[in-house]
């Protein structure tokens, strides 16, 4: 097993950036991302013997959700939330928008967003929607990948997936903008 | 899911023919939902790839040292066991107590690295120093006076369940290796205590000198170098 480690970090380790992605959505409270991405390598060693091929970062992707809510659940608490809601119009974005209520969603969004704003916005989607963002939208995976790693259709990913930007995109234009006419 | 929402399904996600989308781009010019839909998904995936973050430069060592470490420590673990069942024949036909306690401790050392009385964090600590390739070229040796350089980046690893920063520092042909843990670091059998603030302790591992101080935070040093050069070439390195 142990000239098999080698071969495990060749398959796994171009993978480390995508893997980190999800890792730091994942990561609940005081939960540290990077030592999540850890647990998930040494994890997904113990298991390299089992593996039966496939896409390896799929593979990384669910033994690190599995690995964060093992964590959440012996820190007796859960992933994927954010646990200090902070007002929409407290944020950077929301202030600058006030003024520009006949822009749109879109327009919204896009100016003047910074990367908290969009986490806030992101923590209070449902937890399928939101997980299937993280993986798409944020880490990069695809849709077909999302599905293997969640363990549900590609149609339902596709459909999450499309609920949820809408959603964040609807979020982030109420904390600035009342909604206007695109 | 209607006809309509699988078209837009398949629109979001590229996967319209060329004659579908040519449709699709006909109708959306029309069709007021399907617009915001479409701007919206857009805004909210743009939003989102916003949240995207490389990894830490220092991520990828620390994750193929915990790998490394958890090979080795498999390798041992099987030496062990093998050694284990070996021993407890011999020991059936011996049938001491005392017998069968000293040699359960002798066969837990594969090896004579890892062992029993060397605490896991100290042990991955020396693994890592020793590791550490030779350094080549002309320089003071480990008595010499050449000011630490830091090599590569630091490497975070859990060892035993201790949470440890690694640094690598080279002082002329030596290189060093400085473990900060917010724990002390637990002081093998065979080491030997220091005078001086909070307690400090020396140990050997193999080729590796141990140099330990657990204060404020835990520091401990591992550098192949003899035992009495590891006090001076502690004093030259920088504080952690």
């Amino acid at each position: 097993m142990g000239a098999d480690h080698r071969a495990f970090l060749d398959a796994t380790l171009p993978h480390l950036d995508v893997v980190y992605q999800v890792a730091r959505r994942a990561a609940g409270d005081g939960q540290d991302p990077e030592d999540l991405v850890q647990e998930t390598y040494l994890r997904a060693y113990a298991a390299f013997g089992s593996w039966r091929g496939g896409s390896a970062r799929a593979w990384l992707a669910a033994i690190c959700l599995n690995a964060a809510r093992s964590q959440a659940r012996r820190r007796h608490r859960r992933p994927w939330e954010v646990p200090i809601r902070v007002p929409l119009d407290a944020l950077p974005m929301a202030r600058a928008g006030r003024d520009q209520d006949t822009a749109d969603v879109a327009d919204v969004v896009i100016a003047g967003l910074d990367a908290q704003a969009v986490a806030r916005c992101l923590a209070q989607l449902p937890e399928p929607q939101r997980m299937c963002i993280v993986l798409m939208d944020v880490a990069g995976y695809t849709a077909s990948e999302t599905a293997q790693v969640l363990g549900c259709p590609r149609g339902t990913v596709l459909a999450r997936v499309h609920r949820g930007r809408r959603r964040l995109a609807q979020l982030l234009a109420e904390a600035g903008v009342s909604h206007g006419q695109p | 899911m209607d006809s309509h929402d699988r078209l837009l399904g398949a629109f979001l996600a590229g996967e319209l023919n060329p004659a579908d989308a040519r449709r699709w781009d006909e109708h959306l010019l029309e069709c007021e939902p399907c617009w915001l839909a479409v701007r919206e998904d857009r805004a909210g995936r743009k939003a989102a790839q916003l949240l995207r973050q490389p990894a830490p430069p220092g991520l990828a060592d620390r994750v193929s040292f915990a790998v490394e470490l958890a090979a080795a420590g498999t390798i041992a673990q099987q030496l062990a066991r093998h050694r284990m069942r070996l021993g407890w024949r011999w020991l059936a036909g011996a049938g001491s107590v005392a017998a069968a306690v000293a040699a359960a401790v002798a066969l837990l050392l594969p090896g004579g690295r890892q062992t029993a009385s060397m605490p896991a964090a100290v042990a991955a600590v020396a693994r890592y120093a020793e590791s550490i390739p030779p350094a080549h070229g002309q320089g003071p040796g480990p008595g010499g006076s050449a000011a630490p350089v830091e090599e590569g980046h630091p490497v975070t690893v859990t060892a035993g369940g201790q949470r440890i920063v690694l640094r690598t520092w080279r002082l002329g042909r030596v290189e060093a290796v400085v473990a900060v843990s917010a724990e002390p670091f637990g002081m093998p059998a065979d080491a030997l205590g220091m005078a001086g603030p909070g307690m400090a302790w020396t140990a050997r591992l193999g080729s590796i000198g141990l140099y330990c101080r657990n204060g404020h935070a835990s520091e401990l040093v591992a550098a192949p170098v003899p035992q009495a050069e590891l006090a001076s070439l502690v004093a030259r390195l920088p504080p952690a």
